[in-house]
């Protein structure tokens, strides 16, 4: 089952992200607790993600889920290995022209400044500003406005664009910042725990929005999840991570086994078929431990 | 103002933008952009139009009150009775006074916005960064070494600014790590510069004479009399290439303020525009504290009343908050010079007892959004 992930390109053009052999640490400090002895956050990693899928990254705390976030937007540099984002080498790129093709929403934004969603949405559009000797400021053009009010719609925070975003509630700021990356106009939209803090009718907003604009702009999205069954239900293929390394990649029938997820979480786990769409669904097993891994359906 | 906002023509003429509009363009969009390149021309002419009166208060309203018509004739040099008395006074007294304590309070303001968006911390103010405490203590060795006077009277604020240049150079060192300025190395090596500075020119002024110790303690509360034209020009033009420099970076603090990774993520080339924004409003500061001490205030105080009223969007908080500064520093020093004339309150005195109440009472009504 834990199939190792070196995956060929295949027939279709360039994948939206070529990663080969990528290994990275902090350089200060020694401060991963999975690999004390050399620091190495991420090891030797080698996947790729084709356009147009959604891949969920999943894994338990301190297995580099972050960190590979951050590798892939370019927030952190790679000590070896490369990144490949449509075939150009990501090192070589502007962090200008990477954004203009690859947005990154993060888990949460500081809101200590009255900034309106408007203000926020428009944010987005800064790696296309154009400047000048009559811009200095920078202002937005009519067309940067346009995208931003599609961008609103397509997360339903029109009605919202002149509030504060400290006034809203998490799940409208979940869609503010949907919106503010939507606002990039890119085509990979990565989420950092798109559903985390959300209640469930939030959640579903969030994921229904998410399939929606997936389905329309062909966008490539890569999201990081604690929720194992938000990315079962949501995502073509699920990379799992365990100390800086992939331990496989696949889709969710692959991948959510009792035995995978034994291994990598280091706990037993229930698994049996969601009654709607037939996909694996993972539950924690009663307290008393004795009970042998239950499967159902899958195997 | 150098600055402009989104391109008028394309408000009037919808076929000069370039890239084609997309179809789903609705209304609201058009609206909108036309509401805020109106909100910012009309804030814009409402400060300029303040900041105007307000020289013109100051002017009539200082220790040496003018009547309306004297006022006139020495503004427009026309000849009308008194006339040469009431020129003097203007040009050669109030003028300078009433010039450099717009461009002192335009200064702080403007880098306090700055740093406050730049540290994410709504606290911070221009004296967080540790250079005026460096100031301070280069005014204190001049004044113990008898360098006051020297260079045409430029002395003391020549040892004030090589003091701020070296802390400076020392916060920078101490906070910098391989091309990259992180934020909280950055505060905490200006809290250090700050106390041992501060712990130096104790040492300095227990040692002073009584009449150095005077001019030190004077020149610590700020004060904006007599300025030389040089110190003036000096500021007005460091003020000036701060704002342009500050006001290209106003949209990169925007997203700064929110967040550093997201910014980042968004194109924003974020260890260049810390550095710069550091050292522009660091070397702005030192320039500042040389020439008239110590204001406090205006650099906290201003950025949050101009957030209160109009939004946290750098692009019209920066301008803002600058003529706003320039505005309440003004007003504070004529205050300060008149209500005890001949003598004088410390303008700082004044500006904690203006901004202090205003601005407790403005957090506790939390009047967020007035036009935003």
């Amino acid at each position: 089952m834990s199939q190792q992930a070196s995956v060929s390109a295949g027939s279709s053009p360039s994948p939206a992200f070529e990663v080969n052999r990528l290994s990275f640490r902090y350089d200060s400090v020694r401060s991963s607790p999975s690999d004390a002895v050399s620091g190495w956050i991420i090891k030797g990693m080698e996947f790729a993600v084709h356009q147009g899928e959604i891949v969920g990254v999943i894994g338990p705390n301190g297995s580099g889920k972050s960190s590979l976030l951050k590798l892939l937007t370019k927030l952190v540099r790679p000590q070896e290995g490369s990144i490949r984002l449509f075939g150009a080498e990501m090192g070589t790129l502007s962090r200008e022209s990477i954004a203009r093709q690859v947005a990154y929403m993060p888990q949460d934004l500081s809101y200590d400044f009255p900034f309106s969603v408007l203000d926020m949405v428009l944010m987005g559009r800064f790696p296309y500003r154009r400047g000048g000797v009559w811009n200095l400021v920078g202002w937005e053009r009519q067309d940067d406005l346009a995208v931003a009010e599609d961008a609103m719609a397509q997360t339903d925070v029109t009605h919202l664009a002149n509030r504060m975003i400290d006034t809203l509630s998490a799940g409208e700021r979940q869609r503010v910042l949907l919106a503010r990356a939507l606002a990039q106009v890119p085509r990979v939209l990565m989420l950092d725990e798109p559903t985390a803090h959300l209640d469930l009718n939030h959640q579903l907003d969030v994921c229904r929005i998410l399939k929606r604009v997936h389905a329309q702009l062909q966008m490539t999205v890569v999201l990081v999840s604690h929720d194992i069954n938000l990315a079962s239900q949501y995502c073509d293929r699920i990379l799992v991570m365990k100390q800086g390394a992939v331990v496989c990649f696949g889709s969710p029938q692959e991948v959510i086994h009792p035995q995978v997820l034994a291994e990598v979480y280091g706990c037993q786990v229930l698994v049996d078929a969601h009654p709607d769409t037939g996909l694996p669904r993972v539950s924690l097993p009663s307290q008393d431990g004795h009970q042998t891994v239950a499967v159902s359906g899958m195997v | 103002m150098i600055v402009h906002p989104p391109s008028q023509s394309s408000l009037s003429d919808p076929s000069t933008i370039a890239p084609p509009v997309p179809s789903r363009i609705h209304e609201g969009v058009a609206s909108w952009q036309a509401l805020r390149a109106r909100r910012w021309y009309a804030v814009m002419g409402l400060m300029v139009f303040l900041t105007c009166g307000a020289i013109m208060f100051c002017l009539q309203f200082g220790a040496h009150a003018l009547t309306m018509a004297e006022l006139w004739s020495a503004l427009t040099f026309t000849k009308s009775g008194s006339e040469e008395v009431a020129r003097a006074i203007i040009w050669d007294i109030q003028f300078p006074r009433i010039l450099m304590g717009l461009f002192v309070g335009a200064s702080l303001a403007i880098t306090g916005a700055a740093l406050q968006a730049l540290v994410r911390n709504p606290l911070a103010d221009p004296y967080v960064l540790g250079i005026s405490s460096g100031a301070a203590f280069g005014a204190t060795i001049g004044l113990a070494l008898g360098l006051g006077s020297i260079v045409g009277g430029l002395g003391l604020p020549l040892c004030a600014f090589i003091g701020g240049g070296l802390s400076i150079v020392l916060v920078y060192g101490v906070a910098a790590s391989q091309g990259q300025l992180p934020m909280h190395k950055l505060l905490l090596a200006g809290v250090i510069v700050n106390a041992v500075c501060s712990a130096l020119m104790m040492f300095a002024t227990s040692i002073l004479n009584p009449a150095s110790l005077y001019r030190v303690v004077m020149w610590l509360m700020g004060t904006l009399s007599a300025p030389s034209i040089p110190a003036l020009i000096g500021i007005g033009a460091s003020l000036m290439l701060a704002v342009v420099l500050l006001l290209r970076e106003s949209q990169a603090l925007n997203l700064l303020a929110v967040g550093e990774d997201a910014a980042r993520s968004s194109g924003v080339d974020s260890d260049r525009v810390q550095r710069l924004v550091f050292l522009v409003s660091a070397v702005l500061t030192g320039a500042v504290v040389s020439v008239s001490g110590m204001i406090g205030f205006v650099g906290m105080v201003v950025p949050h009343l101009v957030r209160i009223l109009c939004g946290a969007d750098h692009r019209l908080l920066l301008p803002v908050s600058a003529l706003g500064g320039g505005i309440l520093l003004m007003v504070a020093d004529t205050v300060a010079r008149t209500v005890v004339a001949p003598a004088e309150i410390p303008v700082g005195v004044i500006t904690a007892l203006i901004g202090g109440p205003f601005f407790i009472y403005l957090l506790m009504t939390r009047k967020y959004r007035f036009f935003a």
